[in-house]
């Protein structure tokens, strides 16, 4: 059994955890869920005794309140940090990695240890790769095997940071299936955090994170049967609330249809309770209109080789004016490799690219029709040092926007995009939710007609991508914007007009939104339609 | 401390090392600084701490001193004590450079008669040495022009370099460079190999196993401290045969003290890995600490003895000194164990690196800072 007892993390003089309390018994998969930076992976590294901590510890009966003194719960506990393969070494082998982990966790090598470690690996399905490296895997196998490495000796206490966060859907289902019946087979505890709503379901308990704090815990079911009373169909009302897409969240009894909640919902819910309302995001009507069914970026038989690897082949897709098109899949699958071919950043090995009905080939064609593209890239490349409204004027002026006009677009773009109270603060002490509105914004100060984002979403909390999502559906309605996205959330697709899904640099899917619904109609979601083209 | 996981970690290190062929570090890198410097370095010289002794009292010589004393190349003393006790001067590395002008110089020069002016230099450092000598011949000349003496041999100037006579500027720098190199790539490769973890996050398995600190410390040191002991019989092999260096001295010595020294090396890059996060900060901040006061305070460029103040001190603060020390006399001089100061700086060093070993284990936390 685990307890923690008041457990506080501060890193770095800022408070990650205030005070956390709870109890895990033998055999529990227990869940964190919450967004970026609520104070999940300080309480896991707390747990695993790699980082300083107030509050006590107890498991199985020996306390401890410091790392130093967990020390001897350490041979006991299996940690997996959060990042995908963060644990491996690229130039080691399957096989180098075991034998690695098996000296270090100083396993006894007997026929019950060589018959656990083939159960693993072939339960991993990595049996038949012992001897490629770990940099030559793709995601999804390097976190199994990493999972595989931390489960070798066994522990009692398996601590897994976001675990599945950017692997794809098939090995997430894999991952989950080892973790399952390791628990209920050595009767581990296992603690797990998620940044996929859909997997909080597998969890025998969730505790919901929320600015250092636990704001719920129970079952999916419980969870999502509590905030019942307080979601609604989308709707104008006075009282507070919060509305976003075909929901409208409200504390108060309101005399219309009740929608069915989602975990999401639980942010909202607790956003309201917290008294913490969402600006209302409009963007300006632009005169500049496209008009309907231009073929924006037409890319056909696109591929582009790393050595021996290919991160793109043959992919075609088009983008239309006024759409907005989702290009998925899990980390590693050739997303970012593609929409670097297309500012001209990479030059192509194979294929076409046409933006605007001029080849892409290098960057300086790019450069031609800088004036017509905006582009967010996946960590906001943003300055650092530099205010947000100085940050905003650096970039105005690489675009040649004069100091007036500037002013003005400063001015309307920060109240729209919700972010003016923030204007003179260093973007590093901002949450990544605004980080990210205000990349945007940086994005169309030129007025472009076309808008590229990498991953855009990564790391953003519940609320901060439904608030974006909004935005984007914004910028396509009243500037006839088209979008080109990237995301490994595949829940993300149902705000899409049009979904590509890439698997190891090729296109396995590519259809609108509302035909996948058609060909897979006993489908709950996205996640469950693109699993069928997984497999 | 369990001799399993230090062979996991350290066979772990080779398989990386090679594969990343990082391997080539080591040696690359050292044979590159000494070939580059050991051919490329000269050196500049002013306030060459000049001794003369003026036999003839005379106004020629008596101008001969004021004209050293005026020039910014020499910092001049004029005491009445015996050839003897000035050469004595030099060995006990108080003055650089001892003149010595005849009785009846004035007299000798104006009649025409040749006269000789003994030059005496210290020749531990050869291009200074030669450098030295050049200066001096030149200040003598224009004394010659001043009172139209003519300079065709009537007056002589006999000199002579002490200690190292054949004056070859090699074998002053290769010793100084071993002393260099052998500081430098053992410290980077080990603050690099540690930071490498922490940045790219393998570091956890580290932290959250129960691998202890002294496993960690042994496992990660000992894979650096066997690729670079090979490297110290390369270095030796460059500096003997590359560079024709004569080697005087205990071979024993001469290894003792390179592996005590890379110990310290070893401990160097322990204690920067130990503040940097990433490899980037770890090779530059190990190069701060490494480079330059290895440059500056091996007694290379300029001698400790002639050195004041704070550089003094820094230079007995720094391990080189010591290290340099016995490498000099391992190759040039030869007195190994029976010297007296060997042995302390040899002991120094061992402790020198015991200590910077036992700090990085005290230092080293299994936590995330």
């Amino acid at each position: 059994m685990l307890e923690i007892k008041n457990l506080a993390v501060s890193h770095k003089k800022k408070i990650a955890i205030k005070k956390l309390n709870f109890q895990v018994n033998d055999g529990e998969i227990i869940g964190f869920i919450g967004a970026d930076g609520a104070g999940k992976s300080s309480a896991l590294n707390a747990i695993a005794g790699v980082i300083k901590f107030d509050g006590e510890i107890i498991y199985n009966d020996f306390s401890y309140k410091s790392p130093k003194e967990a020390e001897k719960v350490k041979h006991d506990i299996g940690y997996m940090p959060q990042g995908i393969g963060l644990v491996l070494y690229d130039t080691l082998t399957i096989k180098e990695h075991i034998n690695f982990f098996v000296d270090i966790r100083d396993i006894k090598i007997n026929k019950e240890f060589l018959e656990y470690k083939e159960h693993l690996l072939i339960m991993a399905g990595l049996e038949n790769f012992l001897d490629r490296r770990a940099g030559d895997l793709s995601g999804g196998m390097m976190q199994k095997l990493s999972l595989v490495c931390t489960m070798l000796h066994r522990p009692k206490l398996l601590i897994l940071d976001e675990p599945t966060t950017g692997v794809d859907p098939l090995s997430r289902i894999e991952l989950w299936e080892i973790l399952k019946q390791n628990a209920k087979e050595f009767n581990t505890i296992s603690i797990i955090s998620t940044a996929y709503m859909g997997e909080a379901s597998k969890m025998d308990n969730i505790l919901l994170f929320d600015e250092g704090e636990i704001i719920a815990k129970g079952t999916s079911s419980q969870l999502i049967e509590d905030i019942k009373p307080f979601v609604y169909e989308n709707t104008e009302t006075d009282k507070k609330h919060i509305s976003i897409s075909d929901t409208t969240y409200c504390l108060e009894n309101l005399e219309i249809k009740h929608q069915k909640p989602t975990l999401e919902s639980l942010f909202f819910v607790n956003a309201l309770k917290k008294d913490k309302l969402l600006p209302k995001l409009q963007i300006a009507i632009s005169k500049e209109n496209m008009g309907e069914n231009i073929v924006v970026m037409k890319a056909s038989k696109v591929t582009k080789k790393f050595g021996d690897f290919y991160a793109n082949k043959d992919v075609d897709c088009k983008l239309k004016s006024g759409e907005i098109l989702g290009l998925l899949g899990a980390n590693g699958a050739g997303k970012t490799t593609f929409i670097k071919m297309l500012l001209g950043l990479l030059p192509l090995d194979g294929g076409e690219l046409k933006l605007f009905d001029k080849k892409i080939k290098n960057s300086e064609d790019r450069n031609e029709l800088k004036s017509q593209i905006g582009y967010v890239s996946q960590h906001f490349a943003l300055y650092d040092d530099m205010t947000v409204r100085e940050n905003m004027m650096f970039f105005a002026s690489i675009h040649k926007i004069d100091t007036k006009k500037t002013k003005q677009l400063i001015n309307s773009y920060s109240k729209e995009l919700g972010f003016e109270q923030y204007l003179d603060e260093m973007p590093k002490s901002l949450p990544l939710g605004i980080n990210q509105r205000f990349s945007l914004a940086v994005s169309i100060l030129h007025e472009p007609k076309v808008l590229f984002l990498d991953e855009p979403t990564s790391g953003v909390d519940a609320i901060a991508r439904a608030q974006f999502w909004e935005l984007l559906k914004e910028l396509k309605n009243k500037r006839g914007i088209s979008i080109l996205i990237t995301t490994h959330y595949m829940s993300e697709a149902e705000f899409c007009d049009r979904v590509v899904l890439l698997k190891d640099g090729q296109k396995i899917a590519d259809d609108r939104v509302d035909n996948f619904y058609k060909k897979f109609p006993d489908a709950k979601s996205f996640e469950e339609i693109f699993l069928e083209y997984y497999r | 401390m369990r001799l399993r996981v230090i062979k996991a970690y350290f066979l772990k290190e080779m398989i990386e090392l090679i594969r990343t062929k990082m391997i080539t570090m080591p040696y690359l890198m050292p044979l590159l600084i000494v070939i580059l410097f050991g051919y490329g370095i000269k050196m500049q010289v002013t306030g060459v701490r000049t001794l003369i002794l003026d036999n003839d009292n005379s106004q020629i010589s008596r101008k001969l001193i004021l004209k050293f004393e005026h020039s910014k190349y020499f910092t001049t003393m004029v005491k009445n004590i015996s050839e003897k006790d000035g050469l004595r001067e030099i060995k006990k590395a108080n003055i650089d450079a001892l003149i010595i002008i005849p009785s009846s110089f004035e007299k000798n020069s104006l009649k025409g008669i040749k006269t000789e002016i003994g030059v005496f230099t210290d020749a531990s450092f050869p291009s200074r040495a030669t450098t030295i000598s050049n200066y001096i011949q030149g200040v003598i000349l224009d004394l010659a022009n001043d009172f139209n003496i003519d300079d065709s041999g009537v007056i002589n100037i006999n000199t002579r370099n002490l200690f190292n006579q054949a004056l070859r500027d090699e074998e002053m720098i290769v010793p100084g460079l071993l002393g260099m190199v052998l500081l430098i790539s053992p410290a980077i490769l080990t603050a690099l190999i540690i930071a490498k973890e922490k940045e790219m996050g393998t570091i956890f398995n580290f932290y959250s196993s129960s691998v202890s600190k002294g496993e960690f410390l042994v496992a990660k040191l000992s894979s650096i401290f066997f690729l670079v002991s090979i490297n110290i019989f390369i270095v030796f092999l460059v500096a003997s045969y590359l560079f024709d260096l004569p080697f005087r001295g205990s071979f024993f010595l001469f290894w003792l003290a390179s592996e005590f020294y890379v110990f310290v090396a070893l401990g160097f890059g322990l204690l920067v890995s130990i503040i940097a996060s990433s490899q980037i900060v770890a090779i530059i901040v190990t190069l701060m600490l490494t480079i330059i006061p290895a440059f500056m305070y091996s007694g290379m460029i300029m001698p400790i003895s002639s050195m004041s103040g704070e550089a003094f001190i820094t230079a007995h603060i720094y391990p080189v000194m010591y290290y340099n020390h016995i490498i000099y006399d391992t190759f040039l001089i030869g007195q190994g164990f029976s010297s007296s100061t060997n042995i302390l700086y040899l002991l120094l060093l061992f402790t020198y690196g015991v200590i910077l070993f036992i700090l990085g284990l005290l230092f080293l936390k299994k936590e995330i800072k």
